[in-house]
């Protein structure tokens, strides 16, 4: 379908001068990643693909992201960001509880696993996590608009936006090593950049995911490598 | 990756042919020189030379440059075209042993300084409308200045080297009223002082990050002073030094390249990363503009020694 | 490289190699002492270390746990901390700018903070030398303050972003100016090696993996090895030792899995506004129950961070800001203009976040997710945006101790607490409504403000000439013990409006100039 910057592949630049040879090393682990869960419990996962399915819907005509995949990385790995909020505990601990706290949500406000709430439920939920309106027993007196802005959006946004798939999506260079750029100005760009795109504003069809309609999200991690 | 990106190909197809003309012209001198009916028709002949040197240098400089500018306005296509023209006529010029201007070179010729002109009212548009108008950043990275000016040369040059073919037999050539040799010589100052502000600014942009960096802007401009004493001062039956210096120049017109090809390899990536290090590193084809002018001054020499002005 | 045993005693053990460690290193070390500098990060090679990539090249920040309290918390790892030997220079924008002058004396002057006891004379000397030594890029006239030397470089091509900075500057009558950065616009060559000119790959806060960065890893540090200093890597120094004759005795470290313990007739601590105080006062003894330096109870205290607001737009044109260096051009208007209803003053710099720090700024400042994120991220490549770094005023209040919570080390993390003062609140309005202006004026549309953001820091160790308010004296000494000094950013005792590395490298270059004339009259 097609895309914003249709034709455009970041990952078609891997054997020119724009990519060196860490770089290669680095996004080839990045496209490996291990897909099965070491942190999360089965249970934890189920309810993570669905999150991250609301914080980054992705288009149904390609393999998604495995962004939980990421996440689980991340914890089980102990990749820290520098800095917690004293309010927050550690980041392993924050998403476990964040997690289960998110079903008990989901049980005390319709009676279901959040996994089997619509997307609008879901968003809903969300929503009211990113306000700080959920105060269930389950979260512990963790403020969850702190878990929400400092570990979901971070850890699920970062985790996409890493991916080549992503600057596809957006446009973006990539890596550029030794080879950098030559025409810096407004307008101007070279020829192993993207192409122009479309102007800003207007949506590129195939791109927008369902919203607001009542279908059921899917509740199994999508096989399959999406590179 | 785009449609809407010129093609490189271009870029190396004007190369290719500025190879092949540049060669054609140096591979010319280096036959036996045949005997001439006229000693002006010689220094037509190598004012032409002069001229075609001085294209070559244009048409190469201006097709990396405007690739690099992804020509993104029509006209910049305008100085290849030009400089190829203005090259091709002046091998005609080169290889041509009549004693008379020709007009298909005039009008090259002509369209060359018209180019070159246009080009510099461009050039210096360019630099007005950027924030900041005329400062040094502006000097360094917007269209230089003084590079269609190198044009306007090629063009000057050959339009010179027309009316010098063109005196009439056993009269000593002439500008108008003014003595060929002369005139030339003071052309040849003016477009050598010229040049080397370009170089100079270019090389400070550089930080003269490497001593030889200076070299153009001491060279020359001491080339350009006996130039200037040529053409103002008192006659002089030889004049070896102002020679000398032009030889010099020649070389260092030369030298420039081989050493703006080593400077691509002290860009990152060296020759590896070619399509950005041969529009962001040392421009390749333009040191020659000197040899070019400094041929322009030997020719001008030349006439003064066959024609001496009193 | 010359390495020191553990039970040499050296004349200097530096604990960190960033803009203040390394020039001082390498200071000390070309003046003949014996030199250790010590880093708990890797000594990285760019040229095979460095990826493209703004998710692995986080390897880069002081990743450890620290906890951030306060009503402002402070954003702590790449905005402000490295963990590298070359510290927050291998992954700083380059921004090297000199403080305006009466900012040096800002309480006598200025009416706020807290005067430095070093002339601004003197640090226009030392500025003059740090900007040769990191072949610094800027532009032929710099518009504000008074006379500088010609940078040794000249300043880089603006990108599309810097370009329309500079176009709204001119509607709003500012001058503007390309930037100062530490990174070469041609060849350099170095004693110990070369630096290309920058290729304007736009990862610049990642790592530079080309060495046209002029980051301390590529100029001081091969200086100092070349002089005979030993730089130990991945080092983590955990406490100072105070000998019984109430001077310090040299360091523990933890490094290959066990804690050693390095001899030194000084130690010098060079650690930044977070670990210094972290490693003084976690080196209390009996006879210093509040940790070492801390007399005046001031080790840890006035904190300061810069405010590093930013305004983004979205331009008709495509500027794909992510090719070159991110501040290609600076206003600092605000930082010489006194006509103002609050204390300091603030800069504005053309902004070139890569994609993982531009999705943080939307889910941040914006709240987005879901589609509504996608969207927004979709525009990347006509997005522009200008972003401050302004003066935040010292507060007591604001500052580092040690949390209950200890680290992979078992070593107390520190907890950093932070809020903004009204003062610090009006300037950063003031500085959005004019960045806003800015953008306005060169037709940028659906304008929106990150509204909260800091970035460098400074503080907690202050240098003064009284014992009672300040932690160090002129020459880089504590007050409290002779052989203990503190050269980096937490000296400060105000912040200034402009990044600050190319100050705390010209106050570590005094310093050695200092240590060097108090050696040769024996009052070392």
């Amino acid at each position: 379908m097609a895309e914003r910057y249709s034709g455009y592949d970041v990952l078609g630049k891997r054997h020119t001068p724009s990519w060196n040879p860490k770089t290669r090393e680095v996004i080839d682990a990045r496209l490996a990643v291990y897909r099965e869960p070491r942190f999360f419990t089965a249970s934890e996962w189920r309810t993570l693909w669905a999150l991250c399915e609301r914080i980054v819907p992705q288009p149904k005509h390609r393999a998604p992201v495995p962004l939980p995949s990421y996440v689980d990385e991340k914890l089980q790995c102990r990749q820290l960001d520098g800095y917690r909020y004293a309010s927050l505990p550690p980041q392993d601990e924050a998403w476990r509880r964040g997690l289960a706290a998110l079903e008990a949500e989901a049980h005390s406000a319709h009676g279901a696993a959040f996994t089997a709430l619509t997307s609008v439920q879901q968003d809903e939920l969300l929503r009211r996590m990113q306000h700080g309106q959920l105060m269930g027993p389950a979260w512990q007196g963790m403020p969850c608009q702190l878990f929400f802005e400092h570990r979901v959006l971070p850890d699920i946004t970062h985790a996409y936006y890493a991916h080549p798939t992503a600057w596809d999506e957006i446009g973006f260079g990539g890596p550029a090593s030794p080879r950098g750029y030559v025409r810096m100005g407004l307008e101007r760009r070279d020829p192993w950049e993207a192409p122009r795109a479309q102007a800003p504003g207007t949506q590129a069809p195939g791109s927008e995911a369902p919203r607001g309609e009542a279908s059921r999200a899917t509740t199994a991690p999508p096989q399959g490598s999406s590179q | 990756m785009s449609s809407r990106h010129p093609p490189a190909a271009l870029l190396w197809a004007t190369l290719g042919a500025v190879a092949i003309g540049g060669a054609g012209l140096l591979l010319r001198s280096r036959r036996p020189r045949a005997p001439t009916r006229s000693a002006t028709v010689r220094a037509a002949r190598r004012l032409n030379r002069a001229a075609g040197l001085l294209a070559t240098s244009v048409l190469a400089d201006s097709a990396v440059e405007h690739y690099r500018g992804s020509f993104h306005n029509r006209a910049m296509v305008a100085p290849l075209i030009s400089g190829a023209l203005s090259l091709a006529v002046s091998l005609h010029g080169q290889a041509d042993r009549k004693a008379a201007a020709h007009r298909v070179r005039d009008a090259a010729y002509a369209i060359a300084i018209l180019t070159g002109l246009t080009g510099t009212a461009f050039h210096l548009y360019n630099v007005a409308k950027k924030p900041g108008g005329f400062r040094w950043e502006n000097l360094f990275y917007g269209a230089p200045l003084g590079a269609p000016a190198a044009l306007l040369l090629s063009g000057g040059t050959g339009f010179l080297a027309e009316r010098v073919r063109a005196t009439p037999r056993w009269h000593a050539p002439r500008i108008g009223a003014l003595p060929a040799g002369r005139t030339v010589a003071a052309a040849t100052a003016l477009g050598l002082l010229g040049t080397v502000g370009e170089a100079g600014l270019l090389h400070f942009r550089g930080a003269f990050n490497d001593p030889f960096m200076f070299a153009p802007v001491t060279l020359p401009p001491l080339s350009a002073l006996c130039m200037a004493n040529a053409a103002f001062g008192p006659k002089r039956r030889q004049r070896w030094l102002t020679r000398a210096m032009l030889r010099l120049t020649a070389w260092l017109g030369l030298a420039g390249v081989a050493f703006h090809l080593r400077g691509i390899n002290r860009q990152m990536g060296g020759w590896h990363n070619v399509r950005q290090n041969l529009l962001n590193g040392p421009p390749i084809p333009a040191p020659p503009s000197f040899s070019g002018l400094a041929l322009a001054g030997l020719a001008a020499l030349g006439l003064m020694e066959d024609h001496p002005d009193g | 490289m010359r390495q020191y045993a553990d039970n040499e005693l050296v004349d200097f053990a530096v604990v960190g190699t960033g803009a203040g460690g390394a020039p001082l290193i390498a200071r000390l070390a070309e003046s003949g002492f014996s030199v250790v500098g010590l880093d708990a990060g890797p000594y990285y090679r760019p040229l095979e270390d460095f990826a493209s990539d703004e998710r692995e090249q986080s390897k880069l920040y002081w990743l450890d746990e620290r906890l951030v309290d306060g009503d402002n918390p402070i954003v702590m790892g790449g905005k402000n901390s490295g963990q590298a030997v070359g510290g927050s220079t291998v992954h700083f924008a380059m921004v090297s700018l000199r403080f305006r002058p009466e900012w040096f004396r800002s309480r006598s002057l200025l009416g706020y903070g807290a005067d430095w006891p070093v002339d601004w004379r003197e640090m226009w000397h030392y500025y003059g030398i740090a900007e040769q030594a990191l072949g610094i890029a800027g532009p032929v006239h710099y518009p504000w303050g008074p006379w500088r030397p010609r940078y040794p470089y000249r300043a880089h091509e603006l990108n599309g972003a810097a370009e329309l900075l500079g176009r709204g500057a001119e509607a709003l009558g500012m001058k503007w100016t390309p930037t100062p950065l530490a990174t070469v616009s041609a060849p350099r060559a170095h004693a110990h090696g070369r630096s290309p000119p920058c290729v304007y790959r736009g990862f610049c806060r990642f790592g530079c993996s080309t060495n046209a960065k002029q980051s301390q890893l590529v100029t001081f540090i091969p200086r100092a090895l070349a002089a005979g200093a030993e730089i130990r890597d991945l080092a983590m120094v955990g406490r100072i030792e105070l000998g019984h004759d109430g001077r310090v005795a040299g360091v523990h470290y933890h490094r290959e899995g066990r804690w050693r313990f390095q001899r030194a007739r000084h130690v010098v601590v060079a650690g930044y506004a977070i670990e210094t105080p972290r490693l003084l006062l976690a080196s209390a003894t009996d006879r210093h129950p509040h940790g070492l330096a801390n007399s005046s109870d001031l080790v840890g205290r006035y904190l300061m961070t810069q405010s590093n607001q930013a305004v983004f737009g979205t331009m008709p044109q495509e500027v794909r800001w992510y090719k070159g260096p991110p501040s290609l051009a600076i206003t600092e208007h605000w930082n010489y203009d006194d006509h103002k209803a609050f204390f300091g003053g603030y800069c504005w710099m053309a902004q070139g976040p890569l994609p993982v720090e531009w999705a943080t700024i939307q889910t941040s400042a914006r709240g987005l997710w879901g589609q509504p994120l996608r969207d927004a991220m979709e525009k990347y490549n006509y997005q522009v945006g200008l972003k401050m770094v302004g003066e935040m005023l010292p507060d007591e209040r604001n500052r580092v101790t040690l949390a209950d919570e200890r680290d992979q080390y078992g070593l107390r993390v520190a907890r950093v607490t932070y809020s903004w003062g009204e003062n610090d609140k009006a300037l950063i309005q003031h500085a959005l409504n004019q960045m806003q202006m800015s953008l306005e004026a060169v037709g940028a549309a659906d304008i929106f403000r990150q509204e909260d953001d800091t970035n460098h820091l400074a503080g907690t160790a202050r240098m003064g000439n009284d014992p009672a308010t300040s932690v160090i004296n002129p020459d880089g000494r504590s007050w409290d013990i002779p052989n203990l000094w503190v050269c980096d950013g937490s000296v400060f005792p105000t912040t200034g409006g402009v990044n600050p590395s190319l100050t705390i490298t010209s106050l570590a270059l005094r310093m050695a100039d200092r240590i060097g004339a108090l050696a040769s009259r024996n009052e070392l």
